[in-house]
């Protein structure tokens, strides 16, 4: 799963062992990126 | 007993024009109607796979509004119900994405106006995907619909009948559509709409001209006018034809 | 065009018209009443959003002598006429 940290901007990978935590910064707040696949929608 | 028709251009422009004409009944005038605005197919986007999309909205809403985008379509016998054309756009920020930047793999169906906006992209917002275009009725979804503001009204005869009283206030008198004035095709537009400009002082009488329909037709751009009504008049004939064989067995 | 006659007798037919609307069929309804052995022609449609009978119901009655399947084809002839009719007006123009 990839995430941005909120405060550094840096790319975080989280994995179930390190909590929800930025490894570089510390800051517990991260957003999660929008994933790589490509989406496919059908117009209404 | 074929039926005498008469047909005569009032306006005549690619995308919208105005023609006269005489002989039809009303239920014949507004089957013609009805044909054009849910019946001819046009193409439109009914399916986008979106690669990157970093703008504010979601990947749903920029779909509709692509759909809604005119696209030019091919001419009958090019394309059946079914057959799909990709279209593809990226666009990167800052900057607007217009309906100009999709690139599409087939030369015939492509934006019909290349100035519509899809959305503001601010600095370092992306949008990329492929879209597919498909073939479809305006009865299934108001993005298949070839003809809009389709419609018509009775030609209107006028004839002057004497003068009017010497002491009668000259209050407006609006007509909207076409008159025939002693034969002449006179859009309402001319005058005003009032008719007290083009008959001043004059009483005037005015009736409706039987079986004499003024067609108003505007296309959104998939074709031109001419095909929009020969398209329509087709598809109404072509179930005529389907009827006629189904009961003949 | 999906047709299923749900009542027929010598003067008088229905017919449902599986997939049309009033787009066809009020033309076609409205050629029917000019010919002289049609006496009368009506369809019968529902909106969707009655949930029951949304596909339309034609019905003719004809003069003694001619069968409402006749008068049908006929219809649907006078139709197409009509069509080619207005088609050559319209190129013409």
């Amino acid at each position: 799963m990839s995430y941005k940290c909120s405060r550094c901007k840096r790319d975080v990978e989280l994995d179930e062992y390190g909590g929800v935590r930025c490894p570089y910064c510390g800051h517990r707040v991260l957003l999660k990126e929008r994933s790589r696949d490509v989406k496919e929608v059908s117009v209404h | 007993m074929a039926p005498a028709y008469d047909v005569e251009f009032v306006e005549r422009e690619e995308r919208k024009a105005r023609f006269l004409v005489r002989g039809v009944t009303p239920a014949f005038a507004n089957g013609i109607r009805r044909a054009m605005v849910a019946d001819v197919p046009t193409m439109a986007i009914d399916e986008v796979r979106f690669i990157e999309n970093s703008s504010v909205m979601f990947d749903e809403q920029i779909a509709l509004r692509m759909g809604l985008i005119p696209l030019t379509t091919p001419p009958e016998g090019e394309f059946v119900e079914g057959d799909t054309v990709t279209l593809a756009i990226d666009v990167e920020g800052p900057g607007t994405a217009y309906s100009g930047d999709f690139v599409s793999s087939d030369e015939l169906v492509k934006p019909a106006d290349l100035n519509v906006p899809i959305i503001d992209l601010k600095d370092g917002q992306r949008l990329e995907a492929e879209a597919d275009a498909a073939m479809d009725r305006g009865k299934s979804h108001a993005r298949h619909q070839g003809g809009v503001a389709v419609g018509y009204r009775h030609l209107q005869r006028v004839e002057v009948v004497g003068d009017r009283d010497q002491f009668e206030d000259e209050e407006p008198h609006i007509v909207r559509g076409v008159i025939e004035d002693d034969g002449e095709l006179v859009p309402t537009s001319e005058f005003d709409h009032d008719l007290t400009v083009r008959y001043p002082g004059k009483e005037v009488r005015i009736e409706d001209v039987p079986n004499a329909f003024v067609f108003h037709v505007e296309t959104d751009g998939s074709f031109s006018v001419e095909e929009l009504v020969t398209r329509a008049i087709d598809s109404l004939e072509q179930r005529a034809r389907e009827l006629e064989d189904a009961v003949q067995l | 065009m999906e047709l299923r006659v749900t009542e027929s007798s010598e003067n008088e037919l229905s017919i449902e018209i599986g997939g049309e609307d009033h787009t066809f069929m009020n033309v076609l309804k409205g050629a029917l009443l000019e010919h002289d052995d049609v006496s009368a022609a009506t369809y019968d449609m529902n909106p969707e959003q009655s949930g029951g009978q949304t596909d339309p119901i034609l019905t003719v009655k004809t003069i003694d002598g001619v069968d409402p399947l006749d008068a049908l084809e006929a219809g649907a002839a006078t139709v197409r006429e009509k069509t080619s009719a207005l088609r050559e007006a319209f190129e013409a123009a």
